[in-house]
């Protein structure tokens, strides 16, 4: 090795030692902030927050099809008068209604306020003043964080699919006051920032069965929020992620191979 | 005949051990096995000799895509060999512990992150409690995998942090005793006829205390009246009769709590991040049998710790390792002991009962036994062999083998390495030097190898297009490494042709675009780095034709609308970006649902294609999968059984055809070939072990056949791998574009 490549080395070396040292703890807390930050849009408690927050919201769809007062107190719809066209029969029109005693449950929401508890978890697990003595010590801690806050996301982003005759049986639509005839089911859920909310007819056409649906959806302004601001930790992580792993390509590189003096003052 | 299809596979492991930093760990009862998961997904069966608790490798299961969190086992008969593993993707599978194949998996949305495994009254055997991020507790067949019953909640619904299954010793029926993350105590009671169709079953009692985020919760098994829930920064014995604190111990300076248990009625065993256990012997109104039972905490009365378990060596780990209590059973001697698997692949034990509280001061008890993978390495005499063994000296270094392609029609392996080079054999030859006796052993310098040199460090992936597509020149070979370059090479002369320096990261992985591109880009190759940009490299042109860049996470896979001149990277944050290929214009970015379809819909017309392609070799009919899969959604089965038969036509057909482009033929060619070879990397980082698979009648014939074209060689003697081969691993197809290790049919 010549001598501009041994420098190059040990700086890199000491710039490697400066994130372990440095870098990591101001970013971490960084992260923190903006999760602790994001865990207080929730309208749930969470993380220091009061919680049970109340909207109200309508949803409507555009040829008069269905219309939908809803009443969202933290995860769950507490209030709602629902009401649809029942569809080939133009003159038929569903209603039926949510009250408090049987409120529809939100699961997504509270998957993501937990996922995103278990994240910050992780960042409250590391002492201010640890000193990290090696990348995979960090890595193996960003994983996690990572995997967390990418669960969180996806539980609002991408609504589990159900099979129809799974949300008939559901405690949610047993809930509702009138209950609907055996043909028709509803649903609420969230899409992204969206709350949406569908209806489906069930109808045997030869033989074979056969699933109408219409939809309506509104937005929920601190779902953006909270979207964006994991969607922001998810970046800064990753951005973490490939700060160390620039250095990891020199597996010799642990803190202490150099001079002890230089990483515990 | 059975004897034509089977597939031997043989791997060559190296002198080093692969990476395994354990994420849970499993002992029998019989202390015969020990399973340990790890944080890459792979499963690693150990035999263990039940007097001495020695341990040793033997079988490395691949399957999992995400770290292995829970490990079970699968029935109440002491020698059934089977256990029940789940990834933190929600992937279940269970595994035969003697052959190591996978009996069923499943996939699920659910993820668990605790298993207990529990013997019902009414069932015949055992069923998994589970629960994890969801907020019911789900009870499974740890054989058939199947949802049986589920338990919901009314009061506070939320995920299950913690659950413990027993039987109160006055009742006949089973109790599980739970509690939410929010800390709502929970009892449901189950009569054993529960099913899928019942209704929900909510739980008869439920309590708040004040216990955020349990960690575990348990009852103790002696009198059942007190209950041990550990948190991360204390654990706390409660009265299960009102669920009040008895008493409170707080974890230790830098460490947190994991897990714990009762080791008698007045002493419990607590494990923490750090790895070690601490025994603690329990104040007395912490103890049923004690008068002074629910009385007041008492100053001079707190729980006393009386031993710990420890490592002596503190030997930095890189996360908390996974431990686990166990009570094994063996010759008639029923013992307790303390797991534990490091994220050095260390595992270690200890016996907690040797350890009594005899003295004031406290004891640091070392672990019985200790051995990791390195520790098994290093034992093996010789040392496992590495497919470049002979291109070492004994005594130097090895230099670690990180990427690995097979040339079927040349037979050459070509192998890059850690520090830039890439070197080709003969693969038949190299089987023969690591695997049979002969006089071919004693030749100096035998088999000849072809060195490369033109990376700066490790090389991390090999391309051969003219594999994927004939369009390409068959001397072509491309060769990504840690230098951020991409190197074309002229594979018969060594020559490096061209060195592409484009991307700003570590290149990670190369590929194909398919072949209805345009003419242009049909002459390109894919590339991707570690700073997330992706590029069209033209082999013809030697330049960069589309540089895609602007990606904030990991590129996850490619996916190809060739008809529109789309090129679809999906990216591991969820998100789609579709690119222009010929502009490099980025034409929208997607995520969420949106993104989903469009890489859904990526598929479809990718099949289609294929099906197409097809067509034109199958006189104008259309992919047999397709037509089977229409069957099936239709219900048809008289499309299905045609399809079917077509399908295999094309299996049977496609090789003897003389290997067009079809899709089928590409997989018939490979499993008609006698030898295919295969690297298989644990973990991104680590090194790469090879796997061989031949046919052991016509694989031997090749490489006799191969051995005399040679012209060096002589006689060959028996196959010798058996007992060099210190580990071997098995597969089974975790997703449909998953790499198979092993094939039984």
């Amino acid at each position: 090795m010549c001598d501009n490549e041994k420098e190059e080395a040990a700086n890199l070396k000491e710039e490697f030692e400066w994130v372990l040292r440095e870098e990591v703890h101001s970013i971490l807390h960084q992260l923190h902030t903006v999760l602790v930050e994001c865990a207080h849009r929730f309208p749930v408690p969470l993380y220091g927050n009061e919680g049970q927050k109340q909207d109200k919201f309508i949803l409507t769809s555009q040829p008069e099809q269905l219309k939908c007062i809803v009443t969202l107190t933290g995860d769950s719809i507490t209030h709602a008068d629902i009401s649809f066209k029942v569809l080939r029969q133009m003159h038929t029109i569903c209603r039926t209604s949510i009250n408090q005693d049987g409120p529809w449950k939100l699961q997504q929401i509270q998957d993501a306020a937990n996922h995103l508890q278990q994240a910050i978890g992780y960042i409250d697990n590391v002492d201010k003043h640890y000193v990290f003595r090696s990348s995979d010590e960090v890595l193996h801690i960003i994983q996690c964080l990572l995997g967390s806050l990418q669960r969180a996301r996806t539980a609002l982003v991408l609504p589990k699919k159900k099979a129809i005759d799974e949300l008939m049986k559901s405690r949610n639509m047993k809930a509702l006051s009138p209950n609907l005839p055996e043909d028709l089911a509803i649903s609420f859920y969230i899409q992204s920032h969206k709350l949406i909310f569908v209806a489906y007819q069930l109808s045997s056409v030869h033989g074979t069965m056969r699933i109408d649906s219409c939809q309506a959806d509104c937005a929920v302004p601190w779902l953006s929020d909270v979207l964006y601001m994991l969607t922001a930790s998810l970046h800064m992580c990753q951005q973490l992620k490939d700060k160390l792993c620039v250095f990891s390509q020199y597996k010799d590189f642990t803190v202490g191979s150099r001079s002890a003096s230089m990483v515990f003052n | 005949m059975p004897g034509t299809n089977l597939i031997v596979p043989v791997v060559l492991w190296g002198k080093y051990a692969p990476t395994h930093c354990i994420s849970s760990v499993y002992l029998s009862r019989d202390q015969k096995t020990l399973v340990t998961g790890c944080y890459d997904g792979q499963v690693c069966i150990w035999q263990v000799e039940p007097e001495t608790l020695k341990m040793t490798p033997r079988c490395l299961l691949v399957g999992h895509t995400a770290p292995v969190t829970c490990i079970s086992r699968a029935s109440i008969i002491q020698d059934n060999n089977f256990i029940v593993t789940s990834s933190e993707a929600g992937e279940m599978c269970t595994w035969d512990l003697v052959d190591g194949k996978c009996r069923e998996s499943v996939k699920i949305t659910q993820v668990h992150t605790n298993i207990q495994a529990y013997h019902m009254c009414n069932s015949e055997d055992l069923r998994l409690f589970c629960n994890g991020y969801y907020a019911e507790i789900l009870i499974m067949d740890p054989f058939s995998l199947e949802l049986m019953f589920s338990l919901s909640s009314k009061m506070n619904p939320d995920w299950i942090s913690a659950l413990h299954v027993l039987r109160p010793s006055s009742r006949k029926d089973d109790v599980v005793l739970a509690i939410s993350i929010t800390g709502t105590v929970k009892v449901w009671s189950l009569l054993g006829h529960e099913n899928k169709q019942s209704e929900p079953i909510y739980e008869n009692e439920s309590k708040q205390i004040r216990c955020l985020n349990a960690l575990s919760l348990n009852c103790c098994a002696h009198n059942q009246r007190t209950v041990l829930i550990v948190c991360a920064k204390y654990c706390q014995i409660y009265d299960a009769g009102d669920f009040s604190v008895l008493c409170s111990i707080t974890a230790p300076a830098g460490e947190r709590w994991m897990s714990g248990d009762f080791m008698a009625t007045d002493r419990v065993l607590v494990w923490s991040t750090e790895g070690k256990g601490y025994l603690y012997k329990l104040p007395a109104n912490s103890v049923p049998d004690h008068k002074g039972f629910h009385g007041p905490t008492v100053a001079h009365d707190s729980p006393v710790l009386y031993g710990m378990l420890a490592h002596p060596d503190n030997k930095l780990l890189s996360c908390p390792p996974a431990m686990r209590l166990v009570a094994t059973s063996s010759g008639g001697k029923q013992r307790r002991l303390l797991l534990r698997g490091d994220s050095h692949g260390v595992v270690s034990l200890w016996s907690v009962d040797d350890s009594a509280p005899l003295t004031q001061t406290v004891l640091t008890h070392a672990p019985l036994v200790t051995t990791s993978l390195d520790a098994a390495w290093a034992a093996m005499a010789p040392r496992p062999v590495g497919v470049l063994d002979q291109m070492h000296a004994p005594d130097e270094p090895e230099i670690k083998l990180t990427a690995c392609i097979y040339l079927l029609a040349a037979n050459r392996l070509v192998v890059g390495r850690d520090d830039g080079s890439i070197v080709i054999v003969n693969a038949t030859h190299t089987v023969q030097l690591h695997l049979l006796h002969g006089t071919h052993q004693q030749l100096h310098d035998w088999p000849p190898h072809q060195l490369l040199l033109g990376h700066n460090g490790r090389v991390n992936c090999l391309l051969y297009p003219h594999h994927v597509h004939p369009r390409y020149d068959k001397s072509y070979l491309v060769s990504g490494g840690i230098d951020f370059a991409v190197c074309l090479w002229e594979l018969y002369s060594g020559v490096l042709l061209h060195r592409f320096c484009v991307h700003g990261g570590e290149i990670t992985q190369l590929s194909v675009p398919p072949p209805d591109c345009s003419p242009r880009i049909q002459k390109c190759i894919c590339s991707v780095a570690s700073d997330h940009s992706v590029t069209l490299l033209s082999l013809s042109e030697r330049k960069c034709v589309t540089l895609a860049s602007r990606h904030l996470f990991p590129v996850v896979t490619i996916k190809w609308r060739a008809a529109d001149d789309f090129m679809v990277v999906a990216t591991c944050d969820g998100a789609a970006y579709v690119w222009q290929m010929e502009t490099a214009h980025l034409d929208r970015v997607l995520t969420g649902m949106m993104a989903e379809e469009v890489l859904a819909a990526c598929d479809a017309t990718a099949a289609d294609e294929l099906g197409g392609a097809l067509a034109e070799l199958q006189a104008g009919q259309a992919n047999p999968a397709l037509h089977f899969f229409r069957g099936l959604r239709h219900r048809n089965l008289n499309a299905m059984l045609t399809a079917t038969q077509r399908g295999l036509q094309a299996l049977q057909g496609g090789g003897g055809a003389g290997g067009g482009p079809g899709p089928l033929s590409e997989p018939a060619h490979s499993r008609r070939a006698p030898l295919t070879v295969q690297g298989f990397r644990a973990n991104p980082k680590g090194k790469v072990p090879i796997i061989f698979e031949h046919g052991p009648k016509r694989g031997l014939q090749a490489l006799q056949g191969g051995g005399g074209a040679g012209g060096g060689p002589g006689p060959l003697s028996e196959p010798a791998h058996s007992r060099r081969a210190p580990l071997t691993v098995q597969g089974f197809r975790a997703n449909p574009k998953g790499n198979v290790f092993t094939d039984g049919s």
